[in-house]
């Protein structure tokens, strides 16, 4: 139990080095500009997604599965996606199914539920590794604008290209608050279990608080970048027409994107004529 | 013009209340992503809802806006900034979020009153909940094929499911929305409202109060999210029968790879084409 709660407090402190999360996030998101997958058209990318994206929901066949997965796990090598969000995938993946199927072991099932928990898991890791490979693949004013011509309210747009800015900031700013908070403190003698648990509660007690000056220093952030906008007139470029069509002239459907259409259709026809030779 | 500012918020005013609340829900949600979790048989310790983010800020400010900013900071910080989009799923949880996140707001008459933010913290929490549960629940009764004839599976996703619920509500909803909420709501109360130019909210303010138009948009909310789950079971009906189709031509499969390997020689060769005539 010892044991568990330092990895515990362990793991906790470990995953709040924030260069590290913050060079990761970086990394994804400017870091692999050069691939074959973030030089295709974002309109292309999203509606590939929509068929990867959807389609394995729906279908029980087996072929279909693992050639589809086959297919988005070579686009996910292509994009070069950062090691971090592989390993997120990873363990969301096995939460998602991995413990229903303890969960069925316990509670008198025996081996059969396997098949049909693979079947999910397969549908599963399909999904998102195609939303890894547009989402981790693309640059972020890329997808906007791809979102943006597929009628995407603009603010939705305007969110991605924000968030991407202003996140390196925002970490670095709650780094300080947070490291500010700990040197005041007086954190307790963290040798016996009982001290342990007071420590960690002590570390999220810390944590909580520290939202308190990041809220107020986010909202004068919030009326500064708002305020900056209406005076560049962003509410009213938001609806107008003749804007967006400026802002997407940028985008042009050439015949690389066709390709990869072509081959992903080649290769989901291929795995439909291989499950119905079966 | 200070009528004016009492009343309700301007346009911009609750843009920057959607900034604010979409920048801090996400970078708060970016760490719940990365941070693991930690299981102690089945009870789970996780961080798993700073929930108390927008659910101050709803009490604050308008609260559909901070709702909507909230889901939309899930969406884009923590889904598509790391690459875990997962389609259909995020819909529903783009709803519940903004629904639960909603309730508690316009419950809220007076933020000074300790009793009613705590209970509308609790309220906002278990409604999303709730949702989340029952949206799970059909997934995997969909996702799985016979999902009655595997043995201990039905029974193990019920119990799974509704544990989770208890357990989420007990512990992350106390832990990280109530006893959070109690303590920011009146701590920021009356010094944040003016960094965003505007009255802090008093009994008198309009937007308080749960409304019956406001009950019942939140019920078409949450129908959408339930008919996204429909939508699926049908569409699922469709793609089977068109698996069906495909079953009983093999000639139609070997047809459809013909056009596609087709299509791949002709795009291949007009690039190789367009290749020499930029060359010569």
């Amino acid at each position: 139990m010892e044991h568990m709660m330092s990895k515990l407090s362990e793991n906790i402190l470990d995953k709040f080095s924030m260069d590290f999360l913050r060079n990761q996030v970086l990394k994804n998101a400017y870091g692999n500009d050069d691939t074959i997958i973030a030089a295709l058209d974002p309109r292309i990318l999203i509606a590939w997604y929509l068929f990867f994206g959807v389609i394995p929901w729906f279908v029980n066949d087996l072929p279909f599965l693992l050639g589809s997965f086959v297919l988005v796990m070579v686009t996910t090598l292509l994009a070069r996606v950062a090691g971090l969000v592989l390993f997120l995938f990873a363990l969301g993946v096995f939460s998602q199914t991995g413990y229903l199927f303890l969960a069925t072991l316990l509670f008198g099932g025996n081996t059969s539920a396997i098949a049909p928990l693979l079947v999910l898991t397969l549908k599963v890791a399909t999904i998102s590794l195609a939303s890894v490979t547009v989402f981790s693949g693309l640059d972020p004013d890329r997808l906007s604008n791809g979102l943006m011509w597929y009628g995407c309210p603009e603010r939705l747009s305007f969110s991605i290209s924000y968030a991407y800015r202003m996140l390196p900031m925002l970490m670095e700013e709650f780094q300080n608050v947070l490291l500010s908070y700990r040197l005041r403190g007086n954190p307790p003698a963290h040798d016996t279990l009982t001290g342990k648990v007071r420590y960690l509660i002590y570390q999220v007690k810390i944590i909580m608080e520290s939202f308190y000056p990041l809220m107020l220093n986010t909202a004068k952030r919030s009326r500064t970048t708002v305020e900056a906008l209406e005076l560049r007139g962003y509410r009213y470029a938001a609806v107008n027409k003749s804007v967006k069509k400026l802002k997407l002239s940028a985008l042009k459907v050439t015949d690389n994107d066709l390709l990869f259409l072509a081959i992903s259709a080649l290769w989901v026809a291929l795995s439909i004529l291989f499950s119905t030779l079966l | 013009m200070s009528t004016l500012q009492k009343s309700a918020a301007t346009q911009s005013q609750k843009l920057m209340i959607f900034v604010l609340s979409m920048s801090l829900y996400g970078l708060a949600t970016l760490f719940t992503e990365l941070i693991p979790k930690f299981q102690v048989g089945l009870v789970e310790f996780s961080v798993e809802y700073f929930l108390f983010i927008p659910l101050t800020l709803a009490m604050l400010f308008d609260p559909l806006s901070a709702a909507l900013g909230a889901a939309t900071g899930e969406l884009v910080f923590s889904e598509i900034m790391l690459g875990q989009f997962g389609g259909l799923g995020e819909l529903e949880k783009f709803l519940t979020v903004t629904i639960g996140v909603y309730i508690a707001g316009r419950l809220v008459k007076d933020p000074k009153n300790r009793m009613m933010v705590g209970l509308a913290a609790i309220t906002g929490t278990a409604a999303q909940l709730l949702m989340g549960t029952i949206v799970d629940i059909a997934k995997v009764q969909f996702a799985v094929e016979d999902f009655e004839a595997v043995e201990g599976l039905p029974e193990s996703v019920f119990a799974t499911e509704g544990f989770a619920f208890c357990n989420d509500l007990l512990f992350s909803g106390i832990l990280f929305c109530l006893l959070p909420t109690l303590y920011l709501v009146p701590k920021l109360y009356g010094k944040i409202e003016p960094l965003l130019g505007m009255a802090p909210r008093t009994r008198e303010s309009l937007a308080s109060g749960l409304s019956p138009k406001a009950a019942l948009v939140c019920v078409i909310g949450f129908v959408c999210a339930v008919a996204a789950e429909l939508a699926a079971t049908a569409g699922m009906s469709l793609i089977d029968w068109e698996a069906e189709w495909a079953e009983s031509g093999t000639a139609l499969a070997v047809g459809m790879v013909c056009a596609a390997a087709l299509a791949v020689i002709v795009l291949l060769v007009m690039k190789k084409n367009k290749e020499r005539n930029a060359a010569c």
